[in-house]
Formats: C-alpha cells, sequence, structure tokens
C-alpha cells in the first residue's frame, strides 16, 4: 500500500508531523517509510548525549535543522555530579559542521560546552539563527564574542542558566551595526557589564525583538532606555531592580512600562526595592509569567501585586510570599498553572518566614487550572497532601521538597506515604513526582502501581529496603528517568528489574547501597546499557566487589560505552575485565 | 527492527527470564555472601521464586548485609540505614566538622549564591543533627565534589577563611563569594580586588588569566581595598 503514493505525496504528509514520537512511530511503519522520514526530518532531539553517537544521528537523519542535546544527569544541578563527567558537546558539532551546514538551531541542556565549540557554530553554519544554552558551562564571554561576530542570521541567544566565564561585558559590542534580525535575547546568567550603550544601539535597531532578560549589572536608571526603544516586547527580564527613589526616575521607568502594550511576561528583580514595584502595576493585567523568584520582597507588597495580575498563569517566588501571599494569590489568579516556590534561607532548620502547608493547600483549592507545582516548605502533613491530590487531580508535575530530609507529617508523626499515596491515586495524569519527607516502602508500593503516566521520579532519603525499589521498577510503565540518592536501594531490586532499565532512558543511583558486583553483572548482561560507576575513592577494581559503589548511572545506549570518560567513572563492558 | 534513535523496545514481561539474582553460578561468585542473607534459591521456579522474592523482602534480611568486608572504607558505614527510624544520617566526627549533605536541599548552584539568610546561615549547604544553622561559624563553606580549599585574607581582617575553588567558574562568582563570605555587602564587589599567590610564590592580581590557569596555580588569596 505505501508503493501505491509517491514519496513526495507520503513526504508531504510526515511533514505535517511533527512530535518526536510520531516521527518516530512513522520510521517503524516499513522500510521505505523509515527512509522517507528520515530524509524529512528536520528536527531532532537527543535527550542523553550518550544514547547515540554524533555520526549515527548524521547518517540516519541527512536534512537536520534543528537540533536539541541533553547531556549530564539531572542531579549534576545539585553538584552531585563530579565536575569534568563529561556531556562535552564539540564532537556534536564538529560531526554536524560536515553533515549539516543548514543547521539553523542548537538547543543544549547541562552540557560542556567550550569556546572552540561556540567559535566552530559561529563558523560552520551559514544560516544559523538559534542558540540556547540552557545549564551549560565550559566557556567564557569570547565565545559567546565569535558568535556575535560571525553569525549573521541570528535570531536568538539564549543563555538560560549557564555558568559562563566571564571575562568582560564587551563580547556583545561584536554584532555588527547590520545585524537587525534579533528576536530573543537572554543574558540573565552572566556577571559582567555589557556596554549599555551598545545594547541600546542593539534594541533600537532589532524590530522583531520579543524577548530580552538582562543581567543584573543593568541598573534600574537605564531600563526605560530600553523599554522606550521596545514597546514591542513580550518577555522582559529586569537587572537589578534598586535605586533611591527618586520620582523622575519612577515616573521614566513606569512610563516606559506602560508604552509596552504586548508585555506577557517579567522577570530580573534582583535586589528589589518595594518602592519601585508600582512601576510594573500597569502591566500586571496583562502577565501571564512573573518570575520573582531572585526579589526579596516580603508577603505585604507580594500580596498587593499578584492581586492585580487576574490573568497570571506561572509564578516563580520565594517563599517571602508566605501561607498569606498564597491565600492572595488563590484568591485573585485564576488561571494559574504553574507555581514554583523557592527557599530563601534553606540552610536552616527553623522556618523564617510563615509558609507552611497551607499555602499550598489553599493554592490547590482556588486556582482550578494548577498543574505544576514545585514547593519548598518545612513542615507538611497526610492531611495537606490528600487535600491536595482530591482538589487537584489535575495535577501534571508535582515536586516537594521538605527541607529537613526525613521529616515526618509534623501532625501524626507519620511517614506521609499516604499523603503521597493519595497524590499519585488521584492525579493520574501526573509525569513528574518528587518526593521528600519520612517515607516507607509503602508509598512505592502506591507508586508502581497507581503512577502509570509518571515518566520522571526523583527520591531522596527515603524507603527501608530494597522492596522500595522493586516496587517502583516492576510497575510504572511510563517511568523515563529515575534519579534516587541516599536510599537504602540495593543490588536485589535492581538485578531483578533488570530489563526495565532498557525501557527507560537513565537512572541515577548515588549514596545507595549498590554494590560493585551487581554494578558488573548488569553490564555483562545487558550490553544495551551504559553501567557507568562513578567512584572517586579509586577504581572499584581495588575493593571486593560487594563494596558499595558511591554513584551509579545507568542509560541505555546504542552507542555502546563511551571513551570520553574522566578517571573516576568506570563503564562496565561484556568483558568486565577489560575497562 | 533494528535499534535506531527510536529506540522502540519489546516489552518484556518483568517476572520471567529477567531476574538477574537467578544468573547462575557467577551471580553467587559475583555477588559473594548476598544469597547467604537473601534466601533466594535459583533452582526455582520462576513463580516460586516471585514468592521467595516477596518473602525475602521483609525488612530484617535486606539490610546492608553485614557480610560486606567494607570496613576499611569509612564512608560506607553512613549507608547503614536504620529500619523505620526518622533518625538523621549518622555521620562520622571528622565530617561533622567539615560539610553537611552535599546538594540538598536541591537548589541550583545559581539560587544557593544568591540566598539572603542571616550571615551564620552563609554555610550554602544543609547540616543534620545539631538542629542549629549549619556551618556554625565559619561561614561560606559548602564543599563541591572535588573539594579546592585554599585560604583566603581579608585585608584588616584578623580570621582567615577558607574557600572551594571547586565551587566556582569565574572570577566575578568568586569575588561575590569572597566578599559575603567576610560579612561584607556583596553590591560593593567593586571596593575590593583579588589577589592571590601562585605555585612561584610570587602575588598577583587576579583575573589576567584563564580561570582554569588560575585555579591549577592559586596557593593562597587575599582580598585586598581597592584604594586607588
Amino acid at each position: 500500500m505505501a508503493k501505491s503514493f509517491p514519496e513526495e505525496v507520503l513526504e508531504h504528509v510526515f511533514s505535517f508531523i511533527t512530535s518526536d514520537s510520531d516521527r518516530n512511530a512513522v520510521s517503524l511503519v516499513c522500510k521505505s517509510w523509515y527512509e522517507i522520514e528520515r530524509w524529512c526530518r528536520k528536527r531532532v532531539f537527543v535527550g542523553n548525549c550518550y544514547a547515540v553517537s554524533p555520526r549515527i544521528l548524521t547518517r540516519r537523519f541527512p536534512e537536520v535543522r534543528s537540533v536539541e542535546i541533553k547531556g549530564k544527569p539531572h542531579f549534576a544541578d545539585f553538584n552531585l555530579v563530579p565536575e569534568g563527567w563529561g556531556g562535552c558537546v564539540y564532537p556534536w558539532i564538529s560531526a554536524m559542521a560536515g553533515a549539516y551546514p543548514w543547521l539553523e538551531e542548537i538547543r543544549l541542556k547541562r552540557m560542556v560546552v567550550s569556546d572552540e565549540a561556540l567559535e566552530l557554530i559561529s563558523t560552520s553554519f551559514c544560516n544559523f539563527k538559534v542558540l540556547v544554552l540552557s545549564s551549560c558551562e565550559g566557556f567564557s564571554t569570547d565565545g559567546l564574542a565569535s558568535i556575535a561576530a560571525n553569525c549573521r542570521k541570528l535570531r536568538e541567544l539564549d543563555l538560560r542558566e549557564s555558568e559562563v566565564d566571564d571575562l568582560s561585558g564587551h563580547w556583545l559590542s561584536h554584532f555588527p551595526d547590520t545585524w537587525t534580525s534579533l528576536v530573543s535575547l537572554n543574558i540573565a546568567c552572566l556577571g559582567s557589564e555589557v556596554s549599555f550603550s551598545a545594547l541600546e544601539r542593539l534594541v533600537a535597531r532589532s524590530p522583531n525583538l520579543r524577548t530580552l532578560r538582562l543581567n543584573r549589572a543593568v541598573s534600574l536608571e537605564k531600563l526605560h532606555n530600553l523599554l522606550c526603544r521596545a514597546p514591542q516586547l513580550v518577555e522582559f527580564g529586569t537587572g537589578a531592580y534598586s535605586s533611591e527613589l527618586r520620582p523622575d526616575v519612577f515616573s521614566n521607568l513606569a512610563g516606559a512600562f506602560s508604552g509596552c502594550k504586548q508585555l506577557k511576561g517579567l522577570s530580573g528583580f534582583w535586589d528589589l526595592v518595594p518602592a519601585y514595584l508600582p512601576a510594573i502595576y500597569l502591566t500586571c493585567s496583562g502577565l501571564t509569567s512573573l518570575n520573582l523568584s531572585y526579589a526579596t520582597i516580603q508577603s505585604p507588597d507580594l500580596v498587593k501585586l499578584v492581586s492585580q495580575c487576574r490573568n497570571l498563569q506561572r509564578l516563580w517566588v520565594l517563599d517571602y510570599i508566605e501561607d498569606i501571599g498564597l491565600d492572595a494569590l488563590a484568591a485573585s489568579c485564576k488561571d494559574l498553572q504553574e507555581l514554583r516556590v523557592f527557599p530563601s534561607d534553606p540552610y536552616v532548620v527553623d522556618p523564617n518566614v510563615s509558609l507552611t502547608e497551607r499555602g499550598l493547600v489553599a493554592v490547590s483549592e482556588g486556582c482550578p487550572k494548577l498543574q505544576s507545582v514545585l514547593y519548598f516548605c518545612r513542615q507538611m502533613s497526610n492531611a495537606a497532601l490528600v487535600a491536595i491530590a482530591r482538589n487537584r487531580p489535575n495535577l501534571v508535575c508535582f515536586r516537594l521538597c521538605i527541607i529537613e530530609p526525613r521529616a515526618p507529617d509534623y501532625l501524626t508523626l507519620e511517614p506521609l506515604d499516604a499523603g503521597f499515596g493519595a497524590i499519585v491515586e488521584h492525579c493520574k495524569e501526573l509525569r513528574r513526582l518528587s518526593l521528600s519527607g519520612l517515607l516507607t516502602d509503602r508509598v512505592f508500593e502506591y507508586i508502581g502501581t497507581r503512577g502509570r503516566k509518571l515518566e520522571m521520579l526523583s527520591i531522596a532519603f527515603a524507603g527501608d529496603s530494597d522492596l522500595g525499589l522493586h516496587h517502583v521498577l516492576s510497575g510504572c510503565e511510563s517511568l523515563r528517568k529515575l534519579e534516587i540518592r541516599d536510599c537504602p536501594f540495593g543490588d536485589k531490586a535492581l538485578l531483578a528489574n533488570a530489563a526495565k532499565l532498557e525501557t527507560m532512558r537513565s537512572l541515577w543511583m548515588s549514596s545507595c547501597s549498590v554494590s560493585f558486583g551487581a554494578c558488573k553483572l548488569l553490564g555483562q548482561k545487558l550490553p544495551r546499557l551504559n553501567v557507568e560507576v562513578i567512584d572517586e575513592r579509586g577504581s572499584p577494581y581495588s575493593r571486593p566487589e560487594s563494596c558499595l559503589v558511591e554513584k551509579l548511572y545507568i542509560y541505555r545506549t546504542v552507542a555502546g560505552p563511551r571513551i570520553d570518560m574522566p578517571p573516576f567513572v568506570w563503564t562496565i563492558d561484556e568483558d568486565a575485565a577489560l575497562r | 527492527m533494528e535499534l535506531q534513535l527510536g529506540l522502540a523496545l519489546p516489552s518484556v514481561p518483568f517476572s520471567k527470564g529477567f531476574d538477574l539474582n537467578s544468573c547462575g553460578y557467577e551471580a553467587k561468585e559475583v555477588l559473594g555472601g548476598f544469597d547467604s542473607i537473601l534466601d533466594c534459591n535459583v533452582e526455582k521456579s520462576s513463580e516460586e521464586k516471585k514468592r521467595s522474592f516477596d518473602e525475602a523482602f521483609d525488612v530484617q534480611s535486606v539490610q546492608v548485609p553485614e557480610t560486606l568486608p567494607l570496613l576499611v572504607w569509612n564512608q560506607q558505614t553512613e549507608h547503614n540505614y536504620p529500619e523505620n527510624s526518622s533518625s538523621s544520617i549518622t555521620r562520622s566526627d571528622e565530617e561533622e566538622e567539615e560539610d553537611g549533605i552535599i546538594g540538598w536541599p536541591p537548589i541550583k548552584y545559581r539560587r544557593k549564591k544568591l540566598c539572603h539568610g542571616s550571615p551564620i546561615s552563609d554555610a550554602n549547604c544543609w547540616t543534620v543533627g545539631n538542629g542549629e544553622s549549619g556551618g556554625g561559624g565559619d561561614g561560606g563553606h559548602s564543599r563541591g565534589p572535588n573539594p579546592t580549599y585554599v585560604k583566603v585574607k581579608m585585608e584588616g581582617v584578623t580570621i582567615a577563611r577558607k574557600v572551594d575553588l571547586s565551587l566556582h567558574h569565574s572570577y566575578q562568582t568568586l569575588t561575590h563569594t569572597l566578599v559575603g563570605m567576610f560579612g561584607r555587602c556583596q553590591e560593593d564587589v567593586k571596593a575590593y580586588k583579588l589577589t592571590y599567590q601562585d605555585n612561584d610564590g610570587d602575588w598577583l592580581l587576579a583575573g589576567d588569566v584563564p580561570w582554569g590557569t588560575f585555579v591549577r596555580s592559586v596557593q593562597r588569596l587575599k582580598v585586598l581595598n581597592n584604594g586607588d
């Protein structure tokens, strides 16, 4: 039947299929569909840079225009992955430089990007338009200068939360005066001051600019200069939002903000001085996204602010908002979809603010569209979790961090098994879950049996025995990423569910009870997995096999064991005698 | 279908055949004394094995096996989790002096640096057990996975501190942290300059060489007032 359609027709049909999973399904129908599909796939997502090699990618998909690649495991964000582990992007850029001269977009997350890689990007792709570096590291502002100087068609430069070796702000001046295609610029993570006049001229000559996120070094007094030149902005991130209160500065700023009629998202607000907050009041009714997670203002100011943001869909805020502020949020922001509450003082036991489980319960009651939660707090109860679950069965992402490890239900002193059990029971669309507090093996039984759509699970300081891990690995049909730290999970559960690991993207286990012997067995028996042991005490081969490994990272791959491992990473091959 | 990027694998019935605990003799040899504790009988059928698997999983029998001859390596003693207890992680005495739990609470590095707590809680890490703010008097004392401590003095301050260079990637972040560590307002970073003694013993102004070179050669740091 496939032969009755000319290839061009099929190709045209496939051009409407954009989701990766649909494309993958199309390619499995038959050989000819596989061939047609691979020649017309324009966008590729590589969830784990070691799951496949650059050569396999370029060989299979010759006409790619947009690539997204992820490197280090998520726990790298919290310093659990030692420096030098890997995730270097250069081999990818090098392969794509040859294979994809028409490449337009590169999006990287948690990868090591060198200045050489950036320079290679800037000189290899004449149509290059989009560079997004999310939580990346390894490059300096020199690399950014190459991008600025050479990418004539660049539209988007987004540095997200990357760690940049910030030598100076001079790189921005490398953008040629003839370059006018800028749509999105995010330099919020940079420390150095960029030349303000260069920035001003850049904004002035970019009529398509929609997103501008400044860094802290841009002072408040200068914001109106930029805003007046870009009234079409949709997303804006301020620099340090503090200054002595001066009426002329205030009115300039307020006037500039009110001129931006399309503004939907605001961020930045470092060092926020409450006196200047009213300058944004006129924009509030149009805002759908507000990131105040660097703003150290207290709940009364926050209440006044959020009460005006009737159309807010996403709020990121510090726990200064307190329960009282969350009550106001629940009352005013009926369209709220995502809430993230970060801790202002995470390293003390005693609470410094009055933020408890009550605030989250209030939001779950008042905001019918709430689907994504990240919440740091110091106390939680099963009753609250059950209430949240019942109120919001439409939750898709629920990440709760009770700051003290193994904290029980503060009312009953029981484990929080029942509470989290209610979450997975009621929230049938839940895709991402992070656990905390005192938890026994029981909660994993609930998760294993009821978390049918769960794709990512993060576990810390939880469980009693291998049974906990066994519940998860033998259930959770949709599980793709599992990350575990400081849990008494060991060999037995892992080995009994070894096949499960091939259905997942990756498993991370650190400070658990997995022996080197079990790792060897897994590596030997499952050649399509890379079993990496990360151990900074020296070679695990020099110790008895029953010794526990420090960290373990297992992922499926078609590329075989990687060849760029640092000295503290060991991979297990079929022939475990070799390294 | 050959495995390509789609990575669509046939589903495997988990109860059969893939329990590597039953890998015959090899498993026994490899895992040492494991089965003596877990009373798994590898000759049983998969059905029975499943039952005995469940039976084996009562809490007592699945602790970190006592047969593990690991006592030479102290770190492992931390993994002896007491059953059903809500007590904090036991830490060996020498570690109490040092820092707390790495990577907890799970906050990205960037946010950690900007945490606005009291000066005492500048600790940047979670310490367990004493109920006080972490770190005691030694502010800014967080630890990366490959800690590289150097001593740092500030002009006019008698007591020196230590800083872990492995947590930093640029002179900017280092200077900010150092200024904060000595209790100065971090907005005044421009009022200070950072100098270091390299492995030749010379005192140099920080910032001239690439960060990596700097980290490899720095022996100690000194923060001076930017007088001129």
